[in-house]
């Protein structure tokens, strides 16, 4: 009972945040580590590992396929960042005028966010359907676009782009959420000021609305870039041959020829990178 | 009930020290209140008691044991926030008997002690609802309620009041005075509002930068401040501060001599020869309009003061008016005729005029720079 | 006033309006409609289905009678062979009865319930301490941890996939269910931990310090103050993160799909509904309906918490 209140505070603090921490740094900060030593080894599934040194991140450098997915990445990331930017500005911009029933339209377009992937992906698979899906039927039978029905899903150049119109259509709500929070928080006498000062609507729009809304923007893509670095299971359950570095990293884990030591030294890289982001985010964005 | 003793109390928060060296006591039973502005660190103080900061020097005595290094919840100590904080999940009753129901009183006491308190502060109709649908002023009592049923050893008042309107809050001081009475519950009550202070406390302490100034009952405090900070904090409007020198017989303000007229007025310590420079201190409520003054009484004199302004507020007038080139606050009663911009000669009571010193601002007759020879 | 629009802007509104509308609910509206069709009326673009085909749901939610699959006349003629065992014999019909069931809905709906709440639970638990901790008791080093979870909230699932997997090997949890079981949950918690920790400790931030010094004045410990005045207020967003938590684990595809492939009676639905995909057994409306199934949880969820939730996210961080 001879302790003071800072240091009795202090104990219970510690001993409150110790499960978490626990869990935590056994869970992900170990593996963290764990995946930069396994990276240096031929990880055997029986067995001992064999050390190899720089192997691994040799054959990886050599590799084609690497590029080719890296490449597939990039292109995935450029589409879905900018989509689901743009189009969660628009929608953000249209739910911020005043309509009829518009609580419920902004509830209703957040469903696809909320939606499990594994419970719409086969929609989307339907709708895409070669024999079935309604998107053949407009192009082919309507708009009479092209002669012959396509498999957009089976052909990897063309899933491509599925995947990233499904990222869009599932991610734009999360950022159309958090750019209106913004909007809604925008003193409107700023508007009126401008509108007399002879400001019209697209004047207002980049004189006062982007401004403001810009460090969301900034924040949106940062962490789109982040969570899209990573994304596995909407790309795998679409469309499993585009080979994001997500999906190549599963492939080369545990399929085929298992190589756990390869796939690792592709976390270790992926996760690299991803630190970068982080540390630009928090530095540059969050300004800590 | 019990006495409270603050022995030399420092606090520092990192390095920097907000209280220094402070030493209070309370009698079983006083009714103490501490004042100051913002930031002077009577609400650390009072956290200090509570035990909800640690004490970084110094002793907190409660009831001859020292509490430093016990918790909140064993110091018997209630405490009335500034936002009452009420539990909000919680109804009247529940927020009243929560204490209890901690110490693990048994129902019937539970029950009778609830019912006397409910009484008292005429909570009876609302035990019911919760904090959300009640009044300013019902929350309040509530918060008293809660206090006041724990029986505890001393109850700690941080600005209870500073949420109500004027209104209500004057309605509150008395309120909180009569049941203080009806208790007799050892009391330090925190505000920066000094009318609060003057109206409320048996005793008041005065603070500022974390160091106590004076304390004393209210009247001691207002007649006999021991330092400009306390005579213009003390008293509204504040006292008046004019650079004046000081004579053994007469004090000059602005090329005129007013002289001492009886001996007990006058400084029994050495002066210079060229006089002292000071800052004279008088309250714009003991100024007199020369016209309606008492030709009998030792009344001193400022004359030719020029009038800038009156406020009129109904039975008083409030006026700023010029001597030579400083200004002063002056409230007269209604029967002066004059108008802004006329001249007035002003009285007043030598003996409710103070003396501070230039350099430390203490008051110079009560903390004399040096003593007489024989 | 600004927004007054004409006529012309009105109706180039709704315009717009019904297209993103359209966007969003269309492949939900697809999937509800190919649920409800026959196999005939697939190809039809009409999203009215023809001929009402409840037949999906029937079997998924095992309402109907189970069609009996015929045993072929080789494997009965196999079966009359009385050199085989019982168990053997028992082995072979097997076969024939589990296809019989090929898509146990229930069964997967209940294991992933169950793996979610308790996800959802245990990170809820963890959550409330330590959110606890780092919000409102002061200590050293609380601001590098609270830095340090976001940090790591925004470390995704597929880094951590080859050693989480590695580490599960090693100490033998990969090779048996409940292992596997145990290993999903750990990661489920990891997951939601460090959102859960931010988005509470967000809110607790928002309560008036005073109410706990007021219990502690009250006679309360730290601990009392916690159960007794914070939790009670803050019951709302303890239903918001339990909510979203179980929403991830609900959700989760891949760690179900690395830990819990070889053992098809643990499936999760993710990993029952792919596994249904790409097996002998797709049929369309089947998948569909199996998908509505799968949905709706989630929809009734987020009508649920939709106010809470959409404001924790915004004030308390995302993680997908």
């Amino acid at each position: 009972m001879d302790i003071s209140v800072e240091q009795r505070e202090s104990r219970l603090g510690w001993k409150l945040i110790a499960p978490s921490i626990g869990v935590i740094g056994l869970l992900i900060i170990y593996p963290i580590l764990y995946n930069v030593y396994l990276s240096f080894f031929d990880v055997k599934l029986t067995g001992a590992n064999l050390f190899v040194g720089f192997a691994n991140y040799e054959r990886l450098l050599k590799d084609t396929a690497y590029y080719s997915s890296l490449f597939t990445t990039v292109l995935y990331l450029f589409g879905t960042v900018l989509g689901t930017t743009v189009v969660g500005l628009f929608v953000a911009l249209l739910m911020n005028l005043h309509f009829p029933f518009r609580n419920v339209a902004r509830t209703v377009i957040l469903l696809p966010y909320f939606a499990p992937v594994i419970s719409v992906v086969f929609g989307w698979q339907f709708i895409f359907d070669p024999v079935n899906g309604i998107y053949n039927h407009v192009v082919v039978e309507m708009l009479h676009l092209s002669g012959t029905r396509h498999n957009l899903i089976g052909d990897p150049k063309t899933a491509l782009l599925v995947v990233i119109l499904f990222d869009i259509w599932k991610h734009f709500p999360i950022s159309y959420l958090l750019i209106i929070s913004k909007l809604q928080s925008i003193n409107r006498d700023q508007y009126e000021a401008a509108a007399m000062d002879g400001c019209g609507p697209i004047g207002r729009f980049f004189h006062i609305t982007l401004p403001e809304i810009s460090f969301v923007l900034g924040t949106l893509v940062i962490l789109r870039l982040m969570w899209n670095w990573n994304k596995f299971d909407e790309v795998f359950l679409l469309a499993p041959n585009v080979e994001t570095l997500p999906i190549f990293t599963y492939y080369t884990a545990f399929t085929g020829i298992i190589d756990q030591g390869m796939a690792a030294s592709i976390s270790v890289i992926n996760f690299l990178i991803l630190s970068g982001l982080i540390i630009f985010y928090v530095k540059k964005i969050l300004k800590w | 009930m019990a006495s409270l003793k603050l022995k030399n109390i420092h606090k520092r928060f990192g390095s920097v020290e907000v209280l220094h060296d402070i030493n209070l006591e309370i009698k079983e039973g006083e009714f103490v209140v501490l004042v100051g502005p913002s930031g002077c660190g009577k609400s650390t103080t009072l956290r200090l008691i509570a035990g909800l900061e640690d004490i970084t020097e110094g002793e907190v005595i409660i009831n001859h044991n020292v509490v430093n290094l016990l918790e909140p919840q064993h110091r018997n100590i209630a405490m009335v926030f500034q936002n009452y904080a009420l539990y909000p999940h919680k109804n009247v009753r529940e927020n009243i008997i929560f204490g209890l129901k901690m110490a693990k009183v048994s129902r019937d006491i539970m029950d009778a002690r609830l019912e006397k308190v409910a009484k008292m502060l005429e909570l009876q109709d609302f035990l019911d609802r919760k904090p959300a649908q009640l009044s300013g002023g019902q929350r309040q009592r509530v918060a008293m309620g809660r206090a006041i049923v724990r029986d505890a050893d001393v109850f700690l008042f941080d600005e209870p009041l500073s949420n109500l309107d004027a209104k209500l809050r004057h309605q509150m001081r008395s309120e909180i005075k009569r049941i203080h009475r009806a208790v007799q519950t050892t009391t330090l009550y925190v505000t920066h509002d000094q009318v609060e202070a003057m109206t409320m406390g048996d005793r008041i302490v005065v603070m500022k930068e974390g160091v106590i100034e004076q304390q004393g009952t209210p009247m001691e405090i207002y007649l006999k401040p021991s330092n400009t900070f306390v005579a213009t904090f003390i008293g509204s409007p504040s006292m008046n501060l004019m650079d004046a020198k000081l004579f053994p017989e007469h004090v000059e303000i602005e090329g005129q001599r007013i002289h001492f007229k009886e001996k007990i007025q006058r400084p029994d310590f050495l002066l210079p020869k060229e006089g002292l420079p000071i800052k004279l201190g008088i309250r714009p409520d003991f100024f007199l309009d020369e016209n309606f003054a008492s030709r009998g009484g030792s009344l001193a004199k400022i004359n030719y003061a020029k009038i800038d302004l009156i406020e009129p507020l109904g039975f008083d007038k409030e006026l700023d008016v010029q001597v030579g080139t400083q200004s002063l606050k002056v409230r007269l009663d209604l029967r002066t005729t004059a108008k802004e911009g006329d001249t007035i000669n002003l009285c007043f009571d030598m003996e409710r005029a103070h003396f501070f010193d230039i350099k430390t601002d203490k008051n110079l007759f009560i903390h004399p720079p040096i003593r007489p020879q024989a | 006033m600004l927004g007054k629009r004409t006529l012309w802007q009105n109706c180039l509104l709704a315009l717009t309006l019904g297209v993103v509308l359209f966007f969003c609910l269309f492949p939900f509206i697809q999937i509800l409609s190919t649920s409800l069709k026959h196999q005939f009326d697939w190809g039809n673009p009409s999203l009215i289905p023809i001929k009402l085909n409840l037949k999906a749901y029937q079997e998924l939610l095992g309402l109907g009678k189970g069609a009996e699959v015929p045993i072929p006349e080789t494997v009965k003629r196999l079966l009359d062979n009385p050199l085989l065992t019982k168990e053997a014999k028992e082995k072979i019909l097997s076969r024939y009865r589990s296809t019989r069931d090929v898509f146990p809905f229930p069964r997967f709906f209940l294991n992933t319930f169950l793996l979610s709440v308790t996800a959802a639970g245990l990170s809820l638990l963890l959550a409330v301490f330590g959110a606890y901790a780092f919000s409102r008791l002061r200590f050293k080093g609380r601001s590098v941890i609270r830095r340090s979870i976001l940090f790591v909230y925004m470390v995704g699932g597929v880094l951590l996939m080859v050693p989480l997997y590695q580490m599960s090997v090693k100490v033998g949890l990969a090779g048996t269910v409940w292992g596997s079981l145990f290993s999903l949950v750990l990661i489920y918690i990891i997951q939601t931990l460090p959102v859960s920790l931010y988005m509470l400790g967000n809110y607790f931030r928002t309560i008036p310090f005073a109410l706990e010094e007021a219990a502690a004045t009250d006679g309360c410990s730290r601990i009392q103050a916690l159960f007794l005045i914070i939790l009670p207020l803050s019951v709302p967003m303890l239903i918001t993160v339990f909510v979203y938590c179980f929403m991830i684990a609900w959700n989760e595809f891949l760690f179900a799909f690395v830990f819990l492939k070889q053992y098809h009676d643990f499936h999760t639905l993710p990993l029952a509904l792919q596994s249904l995909f790409v097996s002998k057994n797709a049929i369309w409306d089947r998948i569909m309906a199996a998908s509505m199934l799968t949905l709706s949880p989630v929809i009734l969820c987020f009508v649920f918490i939709m106010r809470n939730l959409t404001r924790g996210l915004t004030e308390g961080g995302v993680k997908e």
